[in-house]
């Protein structure tokens, strides 16, 4: 075989994609910027840590999910072709992660060599209707029957209660479980200064915030609205060698769907998707679900981290609380699962580092970078073991698409 | 705005909770699904209509909902949850209607879950007042409460009568209340109107008549209080309640609103009674329903003297030929210009003149329609088992009924103004179903009606042996819904908001 014929080969055969930079904002209400000022700041973080130039990007993959609503701004394409000054392929995707995937399966295609993924949202500037446009995503029909952005999250409480027939004094610990989820999330945002909440909140708030709304959940319990944009440089395995000698292995990455309506799902106390996904990205990566050592979940409510630990196969079903319980009994910084230490939600999760929806995979993606680069300057973690491998899920809707992926570094 | 086609389709699924059952595999879709997903391929064609109108579910799940999304703010707080319907075969979002949730009320959820629940037909949320009017039954009360569930029953006709007549009725008020000046009112929920009125009192009629709604041919709805000015109420009646024979998404009915006042629906009585006795014509049955959520002005403004006497509710009959319970003797008819109460167009309310109310509007015309029925049929008082007028107060309908000759127990067993208010359209309406409620076979009822404007219907109904028999298939009674212990009563500033609506 020919040499060129050799190189073409290979270049069909793909190559691994690889994380070679990361960019974000701070999350938060940004009213005073326009959306492209967010989405640039996030890409000049990016770019200047691969130290790469905008005509280096052959192509580029945008997420949000309301853009066009909230901000009236044409096809997004146009001002991302602005900003960078190029008129390569883009491509406009709603979460961070289906941008992501798409990106990294144009690399292992042999497609392009460097891509960039943005994710942005600006909620704020539609601060009025931006819960009725949540629901209408979620699921129409919910919303016609008059629910909201909450209310999935009680009932799925509520089914997982009724499920595993939790009550008394157990039943306490699970409420007490789902609030420490919170008050934990707050803490770990301390240390980060990106995050839109960085302040301590306690057990017993969040307690009181559920008793005022007369509600299985309160105000504590859920992500906010958020404006925020961020940023991530994918490279084929070659040429990221050029770009960064701390390399982020993307080892496998999938998603799975499933019914909209949440009431007509066959399972309510979790996510079929993120089941599926879970199991499909530990096979392409090779890894066990034990190696995983990092983990950020897309906890839009405290419910949801608890499942999320249970759907990706950590807990058994209905116990992840007990785990979560006896570990924030004395918070060390992780959680204690089958004798291991397992780091969630670093950066404060959705819960207190925000959740601008198009741009938070991004953030979720950019703290298992730097955890596993050991970036993460006061919140870099101490595993028991080298830090070698990262898990990020996100969600779309309510749990009607699930998206992981594992990350490997530290090689 | 909103858009047509979304509405349209919204409604036509969610009105009547349509869907779709695939008959190799079970599985029950929310949803006109020409294929179903677990068989695929093989299921087209054999995927049969559902729906879910009629049908008794179970609340599996419920959370307090206190931040609504916009459109729902003014439905306040609210209970939303997961109802299941065929043991769970299938599961809908829901939220439960008819319940005030007042501040500082704590809710244990578990005391509601696992509870039947009845699909109710409501509006679905506030919209501009320029918009379509959205609606939808994913609204529920509990079968347990104020309204029961009860199956439609088609049941087949055994008797052909010579004459036509009535052969089922339903009434239907809300179960909220106002009580002043010695009378109850009924006040609608903050998510009814007249045209959810007019739907549940059809609703009632069909399952108390047991009659075929494809065989209903014609539906007519009086009512003074569309909230339309342009659009009839009986197209939503029609395609809620698929009367007639439906091809894709119509209705083969012939659907009209009417307007006189308080006598929208009565004038109908005999236009029904012909169609349905009209040889070869091919309509077995037409319903008329009268049905008001009736308008006053606040106290204090003109035309206020009225806010103390509306009321809310729709009242539904169905003529026809075969097993009929009460069979239609003669009538006859009055009318005369006399402007004693009147809305002009795009006003709120109506207006009351106050000189000609009583005499010579209201005694006038119901002492000449009484009478003249009387002398044609050669009728005395004595031979007359019940007397019904309308009922636009207490007072009223006895002086009238007194003049005319009537005994106490003649005419005060219709009287149920103190019950319900005014219900305009249904107010003499509501009095005949009181009456038809008690009547033994082989009694005569004589009922005139009154519509401001001016003019009155009489009738004279002789009831049948099967007036007995149809009895047990209706719970929801005059008498049970006057007297329900799940009535609610509300202050008046509540009555001004839950009758404003969404």
């Amino acid at each position: 075989m020919g040499l060129l014929l050799q190189k073409r080969v290979q270049k069909a055969m793909g190559s691994r994609p690889v994380i070679v930079a990361a960019g974000r904002t701070k999350f938060g209400e940004h009213y005073e910027k326009q959306p492209e000022r967010l989405i640039e700041e996030a890409w000049l973080k990016a770019s200047e840590e691969a130290g790469l130039e905008r005509k280096d990007l052959e192509a580029c993959y945008l997420s949000d999910y309301f853009l066009p609503i909230t901000n009236k701004l044409g096809l997004e394409e146009g001002f991302l072709s602005e900003l960078t000054e190029l008129h390569v392929p883009m491509d406009v995707a709603r979460s961070f992660s289906s941008a992501f995937s798409n990106a990294c399966n144009a690399i292992q295609a042999g497609k392009y060599d460097i891509v960039l993924v943005g994710g942005i949202e600006k909620m704020t500037d539609r601060w009025d209707k931006i819960r009725d446009d949540l629901m209408l995503l979620e699921d129409p029909w919910s919303y016609y029957a008059g629910g909201t952005p909450e209310a999935n999250h009680e009932l799925m409480l509520r089914a997982y209660i009724k499920r595993y027939g939790i009550s008394g004094e157990n039943l306490e610990k699970l409420n007490t479980a789902l609030a420490q989820i919170s008050v934990k999330n707050h803490l770990n945002a301390l240390k980060n200064e990106y995050a839109q909440f960085q302040r301590k909140i306690t057990v017993e708030q969040v307690l009181e915030a559920r008793k005022n709304a007369r509600r299985p959940l309160g105000l504590y319990d859920f992500a906010p609205i958020s404006d925020g944009a961020s940023a991530v440089i994918l490279a084929s395995e070659e040429t990221a060698k050029k770009l960064t000698d701390k390399p982020i292995y993307v080892l496998g990455s999938a998603s799975a769907t499933d019914y909209l309506t949440f009431p007509s799902r066959e399972d309510m106390t979790g996510f079929l998707a993120t089941r599926l996904a879970m199991e499909k990205a530990l096979k392409t990566a090779e890894i066990s679900l034990w190696d995983i050592q990092v983990l950020e979940v897309y906890d839009q409510s405290t419910v949801m981290e608890m499942v999320s630990l249970e759907d990706l196969g950590f807990c058994p079903r209905g116990t992840a609380w007990k785990a979560i319980f006896e570990s924030c009994k004395d918070y060390k910084g992780y959680y204690k699962i089958n004798g291991k230490k397992l780091f969630v939600n670093m950066n404060g999760g959705l819960k207190a580092d925000g959740n601008p929806l198009g741009a938070t995979g991004g953030a979720q993606i950019y703290e298992v970078i730097k955890q596993l680069r050991g970036e993460a300057g006061e919140r870099q973690i101490k595993a028991d073991e080298r830090l070698r491998f990262g898990c990020v899920l996100e969600l779309e809707g309510f749990g009607t698409k699930s998206y992981v992926h594992i990350f490997g570094g530290g090689f | 705005m909103s858009s047509e086609p979304i509405e349209r389709r919204i409604s036509y699924l969610g009105d009547r909770l349509r869907g779709r059952r695939c008959q190799i595999c079970g599985k029950e879709y929310f949803e006109i699904r020409d294929y179903c997903g677990n068989c695929g391929r093989k299921s087209f064609g054999k995927m049969e209509d559902i729906d879910f109108f009629y049908e008794k579910g179970k609340l599996e799940l419920c959370t307090l909902v206190n931040e609504p999304t916009n459109k729902f703010t003014k439905l306040g707080v609210y209970i939303y949850g997961i109802v299941s319907f065929h043991n769970g075969k299938i599961r809908v979002p829901g939220r439960l209607t008819d319940k005030i949730i007042r501040n500082g009320e704590t809710i244990d959820f578990s005391a509601f879950e696992g509870r039947e629940v009845v699909p109710r037909f409501r509006r679905r949320y506030s919209v501009e007042k320029s918009e379509i009017i959205p609606t939808i039954s994913l609204a529920f009360t509990f079968s347990d409460e104020y309204y029961p569930h009860q199956e439609y029953h088609i049941v087949k006709p055994n008797k052909e009568y010579d004459a036509p007549g009535i052969v089922g009725y339903g009434v239907y008020t809300s179960r909220f209340r106002i009580k002043e000046g010695g009378i109850e009112r009924s006040v609608p929920f903050i998510d009814e109107d007249a045209i959810t009125a007019a739907v549940e009192a059809g609703k009632l009629a069909l399952i108390h008549s047991g009659v075929d709604s494809t065989l209903v041919g014609k539906v007519y709805v009086g009512s003074e209080s569309n909230p339309y000015a342009v659009k009839p109420i009986a197209s939503k009646v029609a395609q809620v309640l698929k009367l007639g024979e439906e091809d894709e998404d119509v209705q083969g009915v012939d659907a009209i609103d009417t307007e006189f006042a308080c006598k929208a629906a009565t004038s109908m009585f005999k236009d029904a009674a012909s169609l349905v006795n009209y040889p070869k014509m091919g309509v077995p049955y037409a319903m008329v329903i009268g049905a008001d959520n009736s308008q006053a002005a606040p106290r204090d403004s003109p035309g206020g003297e009225l806010d103390f006497f509306v009321g809310y509710g729709g009242c539904a009959y169905i003529f026809g030929k075969t097993d009929v319970i009460a069979e239609l003797e003669g009538w006859y008819s009055c009318t005369s210009d006399t402007p004693d109460f009147w809305r002009r167009d795009g006003e709120p309310y109506p207006m009351h003149g106050g000189r000609f109310t009583g005499d010579p509007a209201y005694f006038k015309h119901i002492r000449k329609a009484a009478k003249k029925l009387m002398d044609r049929l050669g009728l005395k008082p004595s031979d007359i088992n019940y007397f019904v007028a309308h009922q636009p107060n207490v007072q009223f309908p006895i002086r009238i009924a007194r003049e005319l000759g009537f005994k106490e127990e003649q005419y005060m067993p219709s009287i149920q103004v103190a019950k319900f208010g005014n219900t305009y359209s249904g107010s003499s309406p509501v009095g005949l179903a009181a009456v038809l409620d008690i009547a033994k076979p082989n009694e005569r009822i004589l009922i005139v009606s009154y519509g401001s404007g001016a003019g009155s219907d009489a009738y004279s109904f002789i009831t049948t042996s099967q007036i007995i028999e149809k009895r047990q298939r209706q719970k929801l009674t005059v008498k049970y819904q006057a007297e329900n212990p799940f009535l609610e009563y509300v202050d008046y500033n509540m009555y001004r908001r839950l009758k404003a609506g969404m």
